[in-house]
């Protein structure tokens, strides 16, 4: 069996919860799909899929056994562009954050490229199928529109205090609250530059709800020393690693 | 005595508000300064729905509000200010505050060699209760209100 994250808290169990490619994700919104073209703002809605080059049916590809074992996806199929759609998620109990989002992207997804930054997680994919996974991101427990920040570029926030509303920071105010419907709508696009119509994102969750999903240990919420499990595991691998370190052969 | 009250979220206009007033009204508080990031210049096309750069009211007097509020620093006249203090914070701060005393002195008390340059020395200084309560790099008029009691009913 596959272990993904040792520990007994409901932090852990979250965590196991969003890296187990086996678990389904609940779904707490709909977005539509031209929405989040318009979102991730690499083409304009109804245009064309740019390709770098051309279907892989069309090609002369040289003989390769790893070619015949693996299943293209179908962006590299139709040889689609690479891009990419990237989160920053808020200390204060965002569902998920960088590393969880690096180890459920492995396990979940194909044909993919992610990269870990201080705050920010970036996923890189063929164009159509970055589509299906932003939707997949942004519908599911893996987003809430008031402490996960969409943000292609000046990601810097999610270590501030949340605004009162609960919003979490944003140099280029991207997700906004509508103070009529209580709703967060997205006024600009992931690198700010501004939509023509705002794009609902929904309500955020409240503070029980986020509480109960949230991959992050705090002492104000699960605090990691009381999870005696992954403290175990963490330091048996600092010292293994230290130990195997200094020694390699 | 100075204390410094630490929200756990930045406010926004309407709680600064209502903040505002209910500090002013303590007859034991001084000065106050209000202190945090700069909200983005008001964009005349941004949908009012969005927007949070507004006048506010204290006492009477209009102010226009430029930053959102993640710290204010009150200097009171006598330490049992600060039991109101919390009571007004208990009303209006929900997710919490955290009161801090631990400094001897949150605004500058003291003038500066800055403050002599930009404001002059002689008849021209910087009156006492002004010290300490603008930011070192901009004009005074910028960003200090001033509210005269004499004339607050």
């Amino acid at each position: 069996m596959a272990q993904y994250y040792p520990g007994t808290s409901k932090v852990s169990e979250n965590r196991r919860h969003f890296a187990d490619p086996e678990q389904d994700l609940e779904k707490l919104r709909e977005i539509s799909d031209e929405d989040i073209v318009k979102i991730l703002g690499h083409r304009a809605p109804g245009e064309d899929y740019k390709s770098v080059h051309p279907p892989l049916d069309e090609m002369d590809e040289p003989e390769d056994i790893v070619r015949e074992i693996v299943t293209p996806i179908d962006g590299a199929k139709a040889g689609d562009r690479v891009r990419y759609i990237q989160f920053a998620d808020s200390m204060y109990f965002a569902p998920a954050q960088p590393y969880v989002r690096a180890r459920s992207y492995m396990n979940r997804y194909r044909g993919i490229d992610t990269g870990t930054l201080s705050g920010r997680q970036v996923i890189e994919r063929r164009e159509r199928d970055l589509e299906k996974l932003s939707k997949e991101l942004l519908e599911t427990e893996f987003f809430d529109p008031a402490r996960t920040g969409i943000r292609g570029k000046s990601v810097h926030g999610h270590s501030l205090r949340l605004d009162e509303d609960g919003i979490m920071f944003d140099m280029l105010r991207r997700q906004l609250m509508n103070k009529e419907t209580g709703h967060v709508e997205m006024v600009k696009d992931q690198i700010g530059i501004p939509l023509d119509e705002p794009i609902d994102l929904g309500e955020p969750l409240d503070e029980e709800k986020l509480k109960d999903i949230t991959t992050i240990y705090r002492v104000d919420g699960d605090a990691y020393k009381d999870d005696k499990d992954a403290v175990e595991v963490l330091h048996k691998i600092h010292v293994t690693r230290s130990q195997g370190g200094y020694c390699p052969e | 005595m100075d204390i410094e009250i630490f929200p756990y979220r930045i406010i926004g206009a309407d709680t600064t508000e209502k903040l505002l007033n209910g500090i002013e009204s303590l007859d034991d508080v001084k000065r106050t300064v209000i202190h945090g990031p700069r909200l983005p210049p008001d964009v005349p096309d941004l949908n009012p729905k969005y927007k949070d750069r507004r006048e506010i009211t204290v006492k009477g007097k209009p102010i226009e509000l430029k930053i959102r509020v993640g710290r204010i620093f009150v200097e009171l006249t006598s330490e049992s200010a600060i039991k109101e203090v919390e009571k007004i914070c208990d009303d209006v701060l929900p997710f919490g505050y955290d009161i801090n005393t631990s400094r001897t002195e949150y605004i500058r008390k003291h003038k500066t060699v800055s403050d002599a340059i930009k404001y002059g020395v002689g008849e021209d200084n910087l009156p006492d209760e002004l010290i300490g309560m603008t930011d070192q790099t901009r004009q005074l008029a910028e960003n200090l209100d001033y509210i005269d009691y004499d004339e607050v009913e």
